[in-house]
């Protein structure tokens, strides 16, 4: 047997899912969540849809150091305890998102966004907003009085200017 | 001329040998800029919308293959990596791919439901185009060695929305050797190794410069029990496409033989590309391979104006 040099991957179990998609529902009007949900460390939450036993899982991460499984999808703000998606976890629940979307107006606050600036903009609410401009959804912000926050994380930032 | 090919005669003399009157014709092709290829990920968007999208940016893309609409060529005058800081790039809406490279995931052709391994799977150009066609259903072990590679990987796999893969960090013939202790077999598998390289030196001359034939007899070694482990795995009935990047007999049909006469219950395949090819090679200097060799496919700059690769696929037989 190896020694892992970090925390075990932690299987959501149904108790908590369900506690996480009432959030995800209050929040977004997201209904199903399509994978099961795993964890490593008590934030950020893994979306994985692999076909594959929990009991297998844990069999082959006795033996074998696995560094990931599926995609960083959300995470828990420590302030609030509401749900943050990233940007794949709003892209691949799109079509579920009916609620706290803020529509970006112009491509220029778009590129702004998408260079990780916040957006100067009272929109009257104070909650997480999932960020969309055309067809895209671009994760979360959060709004507060005189802005959104921005969470764009730096590898994922536009660093010039677009055509 | 863009190779310093007079600092490598050894090299000129083996593409020589294995082109025959086709090596002007390679060496005319190598030298020419490469293609800027990419591939819609499907997984986000589709290649009709993508490709609409481009275009409205004054992007001109071509789509050259019918079959496979999700492959394009970015046709215009871009700035060195502006692929990879698009807008449409950072959203994971395509993957910045040399086609020759997206042609070992055409021929496993992995499909929705089943296990997959991809044993080298850094940088992940090969694992997010088997999760696409997969749909994100059924399950990929995407495995590499090294930490820094694995990064890139898991990066890469996100951008692309990738739901349906574990990341492994272990030596590939450790890993198949766990696998088969632990009884866990795969219905496909793809084995691109580590190589010399040859095939990539149209886009990156530095792989010449580096360019060894005792590296080559190295990797050949590796490459052997790479593949003898790998097929340990693999389920009856099951396939597993290897493939290189370079054109080095040694890691190539050496390769593919050695296992063919090893193993009684493994058989080569055939291999539909969308791309021309020339057959794999059953003779080599003083060594003969297999007949069998002849449906695995040499890919050359100069055949479909790509990068140089081999693809060979076998299934394992009861």
């Amino acid at each position: 047997m190896i020694q892992q040099k970090f925390t075990p991957l932690n299987v959501m179990n149904e108790k908590e899912k369900k506690e996480l998609l009432k959030k995800l529902g209050e929040q977004f009007g997201i209904k199903e969540i399509p994978g099961i949900i795993l964890s490593r460390g008590k934030e950020r939450m893994f979306l994985f849809s692999g076909n594959i036993s929990e009991e297998k899982l844990k069999k082959i991460e006795k033996e074998i150091v696995i560094e990931r499984a599926g995609i960083y999808f959300a995470r828990i703000d420590e302030h609030t305890g509401k749900i943050r998606l990233s940007i794949e976890g709003s892209q691949m629940l799109k079509d579920q998102i009916k609620k706290n979307i803020y529509e970006i107006s112009t491509k220029d606050d778009f590129e702004k966004w998408m260079q990780g600036q916040d957006l100067q903009i009272s929109t009257g609410k104070r909650e997480f907003l999932i960020m969309k401009y055309k067809d895209n959804l671009v994760g979360t912000g959060k709004a507060s009085e005189q802005k959104i926050s921005n969470y764009i994380p730096k590898n994922r930032r536009l660093k010039h200017k677009q055509n | 001329m863009r190779h310093d090919f007079d600092s490598k005669p050894l090299f000129v003399e083996r593409m020589k040998l294995l082109l025959g009157n086709e090596f002007e014709n390679y060496i005319e092709y190598v030298s020419k800029p490469d293609l800027k290829s990419i591939r819609a990920n499907t997984l986000k968007i589709s290649a009709e919308e993508l490709k609409k999208t481009l275009e409205e940016k004054g992007w001109n893309i071509k789509q050259p293959f019918k079959k496979n609409p999700e492959i394009m060529i970015v046709d215009l005058e871009l700035l060195p990596g502006e692929l990879g800081r698009s807008l449409e790039h950072i959203l994971g809406y395509y993957y910045v791919q040399e086609i020759a490279s997206m042609l070992p995931v055409i021929a496993l052709n992995p499909k929705p439901g089943e296990n997959v391994l991809d044993l080298c799977a850094s940088p992940g150009s090969k694992t997010t185009q088997i999760a696409m066609m997969m749909k994100n259903q059924g399950l990929i072990i995407a495995n590499d060695v090294k930490l820094d590679r694995i990064k890139i990987l898991a990066s890469n796999l996100e951008r692309c929305g990738v739901m349906n893969q574990i990341i492994t960090r272990c030596d590939g013939i450790n890993l198949c050797e766990k696998f088969s202790r632990m009884n866990i077999s795969f219905d496909k598998i793809l084995l691109d190794a580590p190589c010399s390289g040859e095939g990539t030196i149209r886009s990156t001359p530095r792989t010449l410069q580096s360019w060894n034939i005792n590296k080559i007899y190295s990797l050949s070694n590796l490459q052997k029990k790479l593949l003898r482990s790998a097929l340990k795995i693999l389920k009856i009935g099951g396939e597993i496409v290897y493939s290189t990047c370079t054109h080095a007999p040694e890691e190539n049909e050496e390769v593919i033989d050695s296992v063919l006469r090893e193993l009684k219950n493994v058989k080569t395949e055939k291999i539909v590309l969308p791309v021309k090819c020339n057959p794999g090679l059953i003779s080599w200097k003083e060594n003969k391979y297999s007949k069998e060799l002849k449906k695995s496919c040499r890919i050359y700059p100069h055949l479909s104006n790509t990068e140089g690769f081999f693809i060979a696929k076998l299934r394992k037989m009861k």
